[in-house]
């Protein structure tokens, strides 16, 4: 029961910041497919950055842990740019420039990674080796039965994470850039009329989303793969717009969406191995989270109202 | 961006002219702004291979040596130009059949990410029934192409089910889709087909493959892919179906404006319906060209990259069959090549794909390239106008008309754009009424 809560939650949360740097960009009036490649360049750019700073100023690639989640987020971020130049100073279909740019992503962070290691450490490798980062146990609290699993074993990141959704959902909800970033995609007119620039809003919350999904595919790199390779791209960034529509574009439900991703996953993997099924079986139970969504969807996705002016080009003159 | 075009047209110098007219006119358009996208991607990635300290020209030399399109100066034996074509054309098939696939659920606004997992289950339907039985080659080569579309075809029409009933985004059923299916036949794979050497399912008998691996000919060892002549008439059909036939105009009406279709009678649900059942299909002889014709066996756990290449190539193609035909070839071109190239030429092959990641993103700003390329020939215009005639009143009266000229270039570009882009929220609320509609009369 520890760990299905334990790695539930060290999935769902990486998840949960992914998803929210979706809601930013898609509550604006951009579809951001782009999440997947945002997440991995952003990884790519601060294990990149980890592993330079260690081996030219000797220091061991552990103890940079927040050196990489700041890097990752300034990856993200900048990577981020190229989509919302393309959405909206070029026009371009937005489903189409993400997937571009999920292409794009992983050509260039496979390239990079395996030239880098050719070049600046002499391997053939396509890794950039980073280890799990280390845990901890809050001590009192872990005591309580159940709920004391979600204090156990906890990994700096998933505070880190906690920190910046709260400030996420503050600044969404509670303060004047969000209210207009929310207008943004549902109304863009009305913003235009209260004379402020539609496109630098938006650019801004695609910005923001580059930035949370590069701390999201960090995480993901420092916790369940502990290198940065081709298999970050795993289809986080796919799971996180999953999460997204299903918690029907608003942060809290996403977090619950995030969450049964999370425990579903980790159940399915402890449910197989409780039963003592030979290792193929581990398969079956990995469809779980997806099965999962496919049928709450098909109770839910009938009340699920997108923002209204999502995926559509802004135009001044239209009415 | 105005002050780019500012100084332009001060000085609107003979390159920019010349370049404005290389790129023809409406017409033209359609095959000049993907060219040009190409070009700036070859440039984009010359600067790429020169910072890492290699020669630009000579690996794009290779790359072509490498996919027999030009000759290599050294053949291992049984070999030449000729079977390194046929070899790129066998990988070729199930990348066009894959981006015909795309190209037909987004002329209906649907966009079919999960090409990958219909090719992956119609491939092992094909590869359970047929690939390890003793039928015949006649009889069995059609009938897994049979097994293909079929299955791609209920794969697809219950994605675009799910749509039109239950109003899930395709994106998203694609993709958890996409997973299960992964998931689910690696068990079976690994439990009942698996092969202990090369941990892949075992090999599929020859007289179901689709492709005649080593046909001895001339002197010559060469591939002889089935598919690939059926894909090009594949791509021919779904041209003249989507460009001549009722079916067709529908499809790319529902894409188009939901909403305007349905008051034209046209039957929304039915037709998102169709439409994914046409893309499945393909979807699905991609499947079985690929599992069953460019390899022979499948490989748990992993979904190939075709289906997600797919949709680049049918965006390079300006989602037009014959388009397709044209940019699958170059794309696969880039990808069978790199191999030779990182031999050859030191340049890792990694750099294929960020070639080919590079043609779409520029591809991606064919828009924004039209719309300059119109915006500068006005300026041109104006410019020679204004040089031809000295008399101020004419000349304000000139800038006036071009600059209302302009503004309707402007607003037609854009609306355009609208049209392409398809509204999701009303195709989605149409459907939602729709069914309302339904329940009611129910």
């Amino acid at each position: 029961m520890d760990t299905i809560i334990i790695d539930g939650l060290s999935f769902a949360l990486p998840l949960f910041i992914i998803a929210i740097g979706g809601i930013y960009s898609e509550k604006s009036g951009i579809t951001n497919l782009a999440l997947e490649g945002l997440q991995g360049f952003g990884a790519f750019v601060g294990a990149l950055a980890v592993v330079l700073i260690s081996k030219f100023a000797n220091v061991e690639v552990q103890s940079l842990f927040y050196v990489a989640l700041l890097f990752s987020i300034v990856g993200g971020m900048v990577y981020s740019m190229l989509h919302a130049l393309l959405c909206i100073k070029f026009k371009a279909n937005q489903v189409i420039s993400g997937v571009v740019i999920n292409i794009l992503a992983t050509a260039l962070t496979v390239f990079l990674t395996t030239q880098v290691n050719s070049m600046v450490f002499g391997a053939v490798s396509d890794k950039f080796i980073l280890g799990v980062s280390s845990r901890f146990t809050i001590p009192g609290l872990s005591s309580i039965p159940v709920i004391g699993a979600m204090f156990k074993d906890i990994y700096p990141f998933e505070i880190v994470i906690i920190v910046i959704a709260c400030i996420a959902w503050y600044v969404l909800y509670k303060t004047k850039y969000g209210l207009r970033l929310r207008a943004c995609g549902d109304n863009p007119h009305s913003v235009d009329a209260a004379g402020i620039e539609v496109s630098n809003i938006r650019f801004k919350a695609v910005m923001v989303s580059g930035a949370l999904s590069g701390l999201g595919g960090m995480c993901f790199a420092y916790s369940i793969s502990a290198n940065f390779s081709p298999s970050i791209y795993m289809g986080y960034g796919y799971l996180a717009i999953a999460a997204l529509i299903f918690g029907n574009w608003r942060i809290l439900p996403t977090l619950g969406a995030c969450l049964l991703f999370g425990f579903a996953k980790s159940g399915g993997y402890e449910l197989g191995q409780m039963l003592a099924l030979p290792s193929t079986f581990t398969d079956l139970f990995m469809i779980l989270p997806y099965v999962l969504t496919l049928l709450l969807l098909i109770f839910f996705s009938k009340s699920n109202r997108a923002p209204r002016a999502l995926g559509e080009i802004y135009d001044k003159g239209k009415r | 961006m105005s002050k780019t075009n500012h100084t332009k047209q001060k000085n609107p110098n003979i390159i920019y002219r010349a370049f404005l007219k290389c790129m023809g006119n409406e017409k033209w358009q359609p095959i000049s702004i993907p060219l040009f996208s190409i070009l700036l991607s070859l440039i984009a990635a010359s600067i790429i291979i020169l910072l890492i300290g290699k020669n630009p020209l000579q690996a794009f030399y290779n790359l072509l040596q490498g996919a027999g399109v030009l000759p290599k100066p050294v053949y291992a034996g049984y070999k030449n130009m000729f079977t390194d074509f046929l070899t790129m054309l066998n990988a070729m098939t199930p990348m066009l059949f894959a981006a015909l696939a795309v190209a037909v659920a987004l002329k209906a606004g649907l966009f079919n990410i999960g090409v990958s997992g219909q090719m992956l289950l119609a491939g092992y339907m094909a590869t359970i029934l047929l690939g390890y039985s003793d039928l015949n080659g006649v009889i069995a080569k059609p009938l897994v192409l049979i097994i293909g579309i079929v299955v791609g075809a209920i794969y697809g029409g219950i994605v675009g089910w799910l749509k039109y009933k239950f109003n899930i985004n395709e994106v998203v059923s694609t993709i958890m889709f996409n997973y299960i299916v992964q998931y689910v036949l690696s068990f079976f794979i690994n439990s009942y087909y698996i092969d202990p050497v090369s941990r892949q399912s075992k090999y599929i008998k020859d007289s179901a493959r689709l492709t005649f691996m080593n046909v001895e000919f001339a002197g010559l060892k060469m591939d002889l892919s089935i598919g690939i002549i059926l894909a090009l008439i594949t791509a021919f059909i779904i041209k003249f179906i989507v460009d001549k036939t009722r079916i067709g105009y529908e499809i790319k009406a529902v894409g188009v404006n939901p909403k305007a279709a349905k008051y034209a009678g046209i039957n929304v649900g039915k037709n998102i319906v169709l439409a994914m059942v046409i893309s499945g299909a393909l979807a699905g002889l991609a499947g079985v060209t690929y599992y069953l014709g460019y390899f022979a066996s499948i490989q748990p756990k992993v979904l190939s990259s075709v289906g997600f290449d797919a949709i680049a190539v049918s965006l390079l193609g300006n989602g037009n069959p014959i388009g397709i035909i044209f940019s699958s070839f170059l794309i696969t071109v880039i990808d069978k090549g790199s191999t030779y190239m990182s031999s050859t030429a030191g340049v890792r092959q990694e750099i294929a794909s960020v070639i080919t990641g590079l043609i779409l993103l520029f591809s991606a700003c064919g828009t924004f390239i039209k719309y300059k390329i119109e915006r500068g020939k006005e300026k041109c215009f104006e410019a020679s106008k204004i040089n031809s005639h000295e008399d101020s009143t004419v000349n304000s009266t000139n800038v006036e008309d071009t600059e209302n000229l302009k503004k309707a270039v402007e607003k037609d570009s854009l609306l355009r754009e609208m049209d392409g882009n398809g509204s999701k929220e009303t195709k989605e609320s149409i459907l939602k009424e729709e069914n309302e509609r339904k329940e009611g009369e129910e």
